[in-house]
């Protein structure tokens, strides 16, 4: 049971900006995708999210490929965090929230359980009575990720056997070290529970830091797949990036750090 | 490899969401939210209250307990033959256009979409008038004769709302203030059209498009009401079904698919519903001005901008505005009577360059 890109081509205009790619997003684990500007790391995003159809190859969910799958039970399975979002009118941090939760008559679960939960997890309880767009872009990042976590909630006495995906494109563009580490240990957390998690990270520190897996996108194409040690190595980095990379243990972190 | 050590974060654990039950306090709803639902059985009230008024006023008074027992047969006829229809269509053009100007605005995630300022109104006169004034040549049965202007006006509605959707569409969402540019040349073209029905028309034509341009609910009349009145509920259900939806839409197109809707149908129900009710109400009443723009506007002020409070809140409140507006244009100078939309371009140009300045970026 994963969510998984199968040697996905995809060519918008005259550009081929994937080809022949293959990426899986595993429950319990982190992944994240890396890459230089321009390597295809949103297209690919947008394609496990069935936003848009690969031109050859499949996106598959536990098998079924995503075609065959309408919208809202799409929603149901994967939630999706972008980058920061602009609104034009002035919601309560409690309306957007709410924006996650999608009733399902056969399945009625207490929205204000799933709620509270989310909202204590996430530590946004104080936010809840403010204006969405008076918040700090780290506020805001946080509240996107509880409305995409309240999307894949479920209901404690199912066991949260159901496997479900978050699929976080940046979420820590513009975001200061401490709400970036705040929503990655969020993400980190939630893969926990039997949820798969993608991020496409900017900073392979980070990746360094909070993936189980690594998958490394260059130009179109999957260049390296693995844990963080393996594709992380400061030759790859260098020649990828075009620029002097090194990765080292750090002994007090007790983790690769990657420098430049 | 050697274990892994994350950051240490502020969350303790996951395990209340996924999974194992944790005790837990529930979250009280912020109060700010908590008073949206009485807010909007106030507004409903009031709209019942201002309904009375608008019956009981005018240049035959009535008190209050006659209202529902009429003292003679004048009063009877007046209650019921000339005010109630009237109460009924300007209550029910002033929900259609602060409703259609809601879901417009939330469509269009802009605060400047109203029906007048881009058009659609403009393009549901244009209709109209096609219709009055070429009309008359074709042959058409007794049955349908009523819906058939009104018809026209929404296909006129239509076709603006449906333009503006594809140019934004091409050409990128509408800035806040480009939509209102582009309003102004819609309604330029739609101005042209009227214009050349003008000249075109004969003496009769003539006159008949002219007062109905001028606007007024005092034409209202039991069988001129209803199919209008139909044709507005009709499209106003529909709005009101889909406020979860064009609260998702506020975050983006792309992250309302994410979370299950189905934006393409999302569009063209609201494109269709509200030029639906924008049509209906034209074609009998001719251009009422600003209403969809200050009613939603003043509703999100009080309750927030959440569609499911602010949808019914718009159209109860644009239904009591409208039936006071009308009701002081047939009573400030008594027995002559204002045109209605003087009163609500009056009340609502000045808001409108107020929301001009609050929007303006800073």
């Amino acid at each position: 049971m994963t969510l998984c890109a199968r040697n996905v081509t995809l060519e918008l205009g005259a550009k081929r900006v994937l080809s022949d790619a293959s990426l899986e997003v595993v429950p319990g684990q982190v992944t994240a995708l890396v890459g230089p500007n321009g390597a295809g790391k949103s297209s690919l995003v947008r394609l496990l999210c069935g936003e848009i159809a690969p031109d050859r190859g499949s996106v598959c969910a536990g098998g079924l490929s995503l075609e065959h799958l309408d919208v809202r039970d799409q929603a149901r399975l994967r939630s999706v965090v972008s980058q920061s979002v602009a609104m034009a009118f002035d919601f309560y941090v409690d309306e957007v929230l709410a924006m996650g939760w999608i009733p399902d008559p056969a399945e009625p679960a207490d929205y204000d359980v799933a709620r509270s939960e989310v909202v204590e997890q996430c530590q946004i309880g104080h936010l809840l009575g403010r204006k969405f767009k008076t918040l700090s872009g780290g506020e805001r990042q946080c509240v996107q990720f509880a409305r995409a976590l309240l999307q894949i909630w479920r209901d404690a006495s199912g066991g949260g056997v159901d496997v479900r995906y978050m699929l976080l494109d940046e979420p820590t563009a513009n975001l200061d070290l401490g709400h970036e580490a705040l929503v990655l240990g969020l993400a980190r957390s939630t893969a926990s529970g039997n949820v798969g998690v993608l991020v496409v990270l900017h900073d392979i520190d980070m990746a360094a830091a909070f993936a189980d897996r690594v998958v490394l996108l260059v130009e179109g194409t999957v260049a390296a797949r693995g844990s963080p040690g393996d594709v992380l190595t400061s030759e790859l980095l260098s020649r990828v990036y075009q620029t002097p990379v090194r990765v080292e243990w750090h002994e007090g972190l007790g983790r690769l750090v990657v420098l430049r | 490899m050697a274990r892994r050590r994350h950051f240490s974060t502020p969350v303790n654990s996951m395990d209340a969401v996924f999974g194992r039950p944790v005790a837990h306090n529930r979250v009280a709803v912020p109060k700010q939210i908590r008073y949206r639902t009485p807010a909007v059985v106030a507004l409903a009230i009031a709209l019942g209250v201002a309904g009375l008024l608008a019956l009981a006023s005018g240049a035959i008074p009535v008190s209050l307990g006659d209202l529902v027992n009429p003292a003679n047969e004048l009063e009877r006829a007046v209650l019921v033959e000339i005010r109630a229809p009237r109460v009924l269509l300007a209550g029910c053009v002033g929900a259609a256009l602060a409703l259609s100007g809601a879901a417009l605005q939330g469509l269009f995630r802009n605060p400047l979409a109203d029906p007048g300022l881009i058009g659609v109104s403009s393009g549901a006169a244009l209709g109209a008038s096609v219709m009055i004034v070429l009309g008359g040549g074709m042959a058409i049965a007794s049955v349908v004769a009523p819906y058939v202007v009104p018809l026209a006006a929404i296909a006129g509605a239509l076709l603006v709302t449906w333009f503006l959707y594809l140019f934004s569409a091409r050409y990128g969402q509408f800035s806040i203030v480009t939509i209102v540019l582009v309003g102004i040349a819609t309604n330029a073209l739609a101005g042209v059209g009227i214009g050349v029905l003008q000249y075109l028309s004969d003496d009769a034509g003539l006159r008949t498009l002219t007062f109905w341009m001028m606007g007024s609910f005092g034409r209202a009349t039991w069988p001129t009401a209803t199919p209008a009145v139909f044709l507005m509920v009709a499209a106003a259900v529909p709005i009101l079904l889909v406020a979860r939806n064009l609260d998702l839409l506020q975050l983006g197109e792309a992250e309302a698919m994410y979370m299950g809707v189905d934006v393409r149908r999302l569009k063209r129900g609201v494109v269709l519903s509200s030029a639906a009710a924008v049509g209906a109400g034209v074609a009998l009443v001719g251009i009422v001005g600003f209403v969809g723009l200050v009613v939603p506007h003043l509703v999100r002020l009080a309750i927030g901008a959440g569609h499911r409070h602010l949808l019914p809140g718009a159209a109860l409140l644009g239904a009591t505005l409208t039936i006071l507006a009308d009701t002081l244009a047939r009573t400030a100078a008594s027995p002559a009577e204002i045109p209605v939309s003087l009163v609500t371009s009056a009340l609502g140009a000045p808001f409108f360059l107020w929301l001009i300045a609050r929007e303006r970026p800073r």
